[in-house]
């Protein structure tokens, strides 16, 4: 199997990733690479910086990565990680998370660039639901 | 000079999550176009979240329009993914 893009998620909880990861593989399948950050090292809610490098320093980088923060910390642990140590092809994402992460699995899942995943996932701004 | 071609589906399943997906994956395989209507409104079928936005049903019907060297081809992927995906 080639690569894909991968996605990182991170955030507060454990639980809260491990579900939108499952939702993301029912969805867009298995070949889509998926990290996950959740909680703290010490199984709590919060964030982990080690956590959050070592789900990015672990997602396969060949076509690229797109790492999506749910909020507040989520997103400061993951851009003081990026910009401690700044990684090619790699890019923190200003999207809803469940609709963001979603529309970049899923059209990562086909095969596409980190510029159209990066595009997919921005357009979940313009989403409506209803 | 590009074909273009279209159909109506009767959706056997609701065009939820898992079969929206199946749609932008099987679209993927393809150079053409292909687009979803339904209710007025139109969705690519690149985008999985304007397709749920859609909001189409099952029973319901949607019509499908591929435009593209490969049209044909692309709009039987689409209609087999929107009538088989549960």
């Amino acid at each position: 199997m080639t690569s894909t893009v991968s996605i990182v998620l991170v955030s507060h909880s454990a639980l809260l990733v491990a579900g939108v990861r499952e939702l993301l593989r029912q969805v867009a399948g298995e070949h889509v690479g998926i990290n996950t950050a959740g909680g703290t090292e010490d199984g709590g809610l919060g964030t982990g910086y080690d956590l959050v490098r070592t789900a990015i320093d672990d997602a396969d980088d060949a076509l690229g990565v797109v790492v999506i923060p749910d909020l507040g910390s989520s997103v400061l642990t993951a851009k003081a990680v990026l910009d401690d140590e700044p990684r090619e092809k790699v890019v923190l994402l200003d999207v809803p998370f469940v609709e963001g992460a979603l529309a970049a699995a899923v059209i990562a899942a086909t095969g596409a660039d980190l510029d159209t995943v990066v595009a997919a996932a921005r357009e979940a701004w313009d989403a409506r639901k209803l | 000079m590009p074909g273009s071609c279209e159909t109506d589906v009767v959706l056997g399943a609701h065009l939820h999550a898992r079969p929206a997906g199946q749609v932008v994956r099987a679209a993927a395989r393809f150079s053409s176009d292909v687009e979803i209507s339904f209710g007025g409104r139109t969705a690519s079928a690149r985008g999985i979240l304007g397709l749920l936005a859609l909001g189409a049903t099952a029973g319901q019907t949607v019509t499908v329009r591929a435009t593209g060297d490969d049209a044909p081809e692309a709009l039987a992927a689409i209609v087999t993914a929107l009538t088989t995906t549960p």
